[in-house]
């Protein structure tokens, strides 16, 4: 008589990267719809993880799909390799895939991030999985979403333009923080997650792929290489990043970069690399790679980011 | 400070441990107790997890301490790890072993009401003599001398016949191809299996918060408890070589039918919710929702609990607990990118 | 802890999707697939993204009783998900004309189309767009001058289909996104 269990595979308790075949194959038929239409939302099942909705569940699906024994994982949250949240995360890709894990920007192959781009410029064949906690960037506007999802099929902006033109009257300067909307291949309107607007123009004409995952939401979107990202802006009122203009790292010493501010018991605040991998090589004498900001605060591509100008 | 320059992993670690060493020491007995002392407790976070295993359940529910969100998404990330084997036969309400069946609609029903198990009509008055050393007396229960019948007719049923009820239409559609909002994504107007789907595994108090508001007066729908009904209900699959019906075991399911008068329907429209476990409050709730969500507008004005895309997305009790304690994790960098805002304005508008 | 299993199937899809990706985000840029041989190229990319929950189309008699096996349901050409052509005669590049191209509010819902032609060749066209550096000039043969008629009228951008040129245990990428107009000279 034949043994039941010789007719099967031997028991695992998961699956490699522990998403079943069936929610793979789906992850990975929406990525190509997603890099086929640069910018658009592509709805996806978005499976539950054993890790809480809202913490990153959405780029560790893709994570997951992509992630082989090969693969080498960077896992950032806020710029921080070692987070609680990031190694957490790390921590369970690593488990679940016998994937090696680095905090160097320019070793990873997959680099998962909440937040932040890398200071190192990305080359082709890395792949940036962004984490995003709301894909819709008309959510202020139309927090409907079968409404804003007609507005994207109408290529309907009006609403958000007026929006920005808004913020001017008001501010005379766009208020919008993190998560800048941005014009992708000159007709999708993202969010680009909530990445600090210094981080936007990195997206720009970019050398590696960005595929950016709303676990809770089940949005899947990207941004392929040397793809047009432009942040929303009027052609008189320039869009700005951050100032880091007389900041300095109080432990590297070093200048524009995307710092944290500590404030200090006295009142006055210091400052630190976000980029804690990029610290990381500073701090033991690693020489990093090109950065997309020099070290004059002058960005990589010229002509992107343009001197303030302050309406009337 | 929860960022460490090193040994983020050891803190997460440590604060697991400490977390458990607190709730005490997880045993099988532990497990056991809780199965077979809180059924209502282990239903709501099966029926929420859509996941019928009281005794995973239990375990969930003991894992975590009695959080009931965390509990829920172990079931549920227990549950998306498993493969659908089968697809089990309809459930015919009329065949269903029913231990309680009442309607509000009307005194007395074909089959009778069936009171069953229930604290409706107690006087909730703490026992607190339990807690000086006294034994509940268990002879209090008398049972019938007449055992009750397993099985009642639905009472929908004899609304229609009587023509105040739209007969129900056949649905042909195969098991393998209705809609599951555990695989797919949701759009909106979203099919009905969804939609039902969505509130069978919605968040309790989610659903009640936002039916509430329709029985307080902002809905467009007065519901009127037509029957609601708890049962154990066969699991009946076919045979894969054989071709044989079988019942694979029981589950508690319970449902709920409200109607309020039909509008532009012939007599009255209906409202439906079911759930695995027996979980009333949510399921009057529910089927409240459903039928206030499928009327028409007509000039009353819209209220959220009207829309169904917002009732699906706000009662999912995963997403929504999940996003909600998401807000414990560090937002330093977008908050850096406001206070560059900020700065900027402050600094243009008052110099 | 030891990590689940990498089993040959995981490793063999998962390194075929890894191609798919490539090429469709470097349109133009051939890719090599992890194919044994150049009939298997085709069953490796269905085997990538097909299963139950898709359709598929080929009027290719071996290759469609080898599409089976993956589950995928199958479907006539104005309805599939995923259409392949080993080789793509005047006729089904005619037919091209039924492939779903999406809607404006679900672009994705489009048609995927896997095409054998060959690489290299006389007929060089210059293709521009997202994935690709400044310009990149491709060279095939063996396209019908129908497809690209095809595709001038499907592609609508966001709609239109996406496609992978396949010559060998090579692909190429060539989504709706991407603007091919002839080389100059």
């Amino acid at each position: 008589m034949t043994a039941l269990s010789s007719l099967t595979a031997p028991q695992q308790p998961y699956s490699y990267g522990y998403l079943d075949a069936h929610a793979k194959r789906e992850l990975r038929r929406r990525m190509l719809k997603a890099i086929a239409v640069p910018g658009y939302q592509v709805p996806y099942a978005s499976r539950e993880l054993p890790i809480a909705r809202g913490w990153g569940t959405g780029g560790l699906q893709v994570t997951l799909a992509l992630v082989g024994p090969e693969s080498i994982v960077k896992v950032i949250d806020q710029g921080a390799d070692d987070s609680v949240n990031a190694a957490n995360l790390r921590r369970f890709i690593a488990r679940m895939s016998g994937a090696a894990t680095t905090t160097d920007a320019v070793a990873a192959t997959l680099l998962q991030s909440r937040h932040r781009i890398p200071e190192e410029r990305m080359r082709e064949g890395q792949v940036l999985i962004l984490q995003v906690p709301d894909p819709e960037p008309l959510r202020a506007v139309q927090p409907d979403m079968s409404k804003s999802a007609q507005m994207h099929a109408d290529a309907d902006y009006g609403q958000m333009w007026l929006s920005l033109y808004e913020q001017l009257v008001r501010f005379k300067q766009y208020i919008q923080g993190a998560s800048y909307p941005s014009l992708v291949n000159g007709r999708h309107i993202i969010s680009p997650s909530p990445i600090p607007r210094w981080d936007t123009p990195k997206l720009h004409l970019a050398s590696h792929l960005t595929i950016l995952s709303a676990g809770r939401e089940k949005r899947i979107y990207a941004v392929p290489p040397y793809t047009t990202v432009a942040p929303l802006e009027f052609s008189d009122v320039p869009f700005q990043v951050e100032d880091q203009s007389g900041r300095a790292c109080r432990t590297t010493g070093v200048r524009n970069r995307f710092m944290n501010e500590i404030p200090q018991t006295d009142g006055t605040s210091q400052f630190e690399l976000s980029d804690s991998g990029y610290a990381e090589k500073l701090a033991n004498g690693i020489m990093p790679a090109s950065t997309y900001y020099d070290e004059n605060g002058e960005f990589y591509h010229a002509g992107i980011l343009k001197p303030a100008v302050r309406p009337d | 400070m929860y960022i460490a320059a090193k040994g983020g992993e050891e803190a997460i670690q440590q604060s697991e441990h400490l977390y458990h060493l607190l709730n005490g020491e997880l045993t099988i007995d532990t497990v056991r107790m809780i199965e077979k002392s809180m059924p209502y407790l282990v239903d709501r976070v099966m029926g929420e997890g859509s996941l019928y295993s009281p005794e995973l359940a239990a375990l969930a529910i003991a894992q975590t301490g009695g959080d009931l969100y965390e509990a829920v998404l172990l079931l549920r990330a227990y549950r998306a790890t498993q493969p659908r084997l089968a697809y089990a036969q309809p459930i015919e309400p009329g065949e269903v072993l029913t231990v309680r069946r009442i309607s509000a609609a009307f005194k007395d029903i074909p089959g009778g009401q069936v009171l069953g198990p229930s604290l409706d009509y107690s006087h909730r008055l703490l026992k607190l003599d339990v807690l000086d050393g006294t034994r509940e007396p268990q002879e209090a229960f008398q049972p019938a001398e007449q055992p009750a019948p397993p099985a009642y007719p639905p009472v929908a049923g004899w609304l229609r016949e009587q023509g105040l009820l739209a007969e129900a239409k056949a649905d042909a559609t195969q098991a393998a191809d209705i809609p599951d909002v555990t695989t797919e994504n949701v759009l909106f107007p979203a099919p009905r299996p969804h939609r039902l789907q969505a509130m069978a595994r919605a968040d309790t108090g989610g659903v009640l918060s936002l039916g509430y508001s329709i029985m307080r007066g902002y809905g467009l729908i007065h519901p009127t408890v037509n029957e609601l009904r708890l049962g154990h209900a066969e699991v009946t699959l076919t045979h894969p070589v054989t071709g044989e019906k079988f019942s694979a075991g029981r589950v508690r399911v319970s449902q709920c039918e409200v109607v309020s008068p039909g509008g532009d329907e012939k007599g009255y429209a209906i409202g439906f919710a079911a759930t695995l476990g027996w979980n009333e409050v949510k399921l009057i709730a529910a089927s409240t929702l459903d039928l206030d969500m499928a009327s028409q507008d007509g000039d009353g004005a819209k209220h959220p609990a009207h829309e169904e895309e917002f009732v699906m997305y706000h009662t999912e009790p995963v997403e929504s607990s999940g996003f909600c304690i998401h807000f414990k994790l560090p937002h330093y960098v977008t908050f850096a990118s406001g206070l560059d805002n900020i700065r900027k304005v402050i600094q243009a508008t008052y110099g | 802890m030891t990590h689940p299993l990498y089993t040959e199937t995981e490793a063999r899809v998962r390194e075929s999707f890894l191609v798919l990706m490539h090429a469709l985000s470097f349109p133009g840029r051939p890719q090599n697939l992890p194919a044994a041989q150049a009939d298997d190229a085709f069953l490796l990319m269905a085997e990538a993204l097909l299963d139950l929950e898709t359709t598929c189309f080929t009027a290719d008699m071996a290759l469609d009783g080898l599409l089976a096996q993956t589950g995928a349901r199958r479907a006539d050409l104005a309805s599939a998900d995923y259409a392949f052509f080993p080789v793509l005669t005047d006729e089904h590049a005619a037919s091209l004309a039924l492939a779903k191209t999406g809607t404006l509010l679900l672009p994705d819902t489009s048609a995927t189309l896997f095409i054998g032609c060959q690489f290299g060749g006389s007929q060089a066209s210059r293709w521009t767009g997202p994935g690709i550096d400044n310009e990149i000039t491709v060279r095939l043969s063996g396209l019908p001058d129908v497809f690209w008629r095809q595709r001038e009228k499907a592609v609508s951008y966001p709609l239109g289909w996406d496609v992978f040129l396949v010559d060998g245990q090579q692909v190429i990428g060539l989504p709706r996104s991407t603007r091919v107009e002839p080389a100059a000279g």
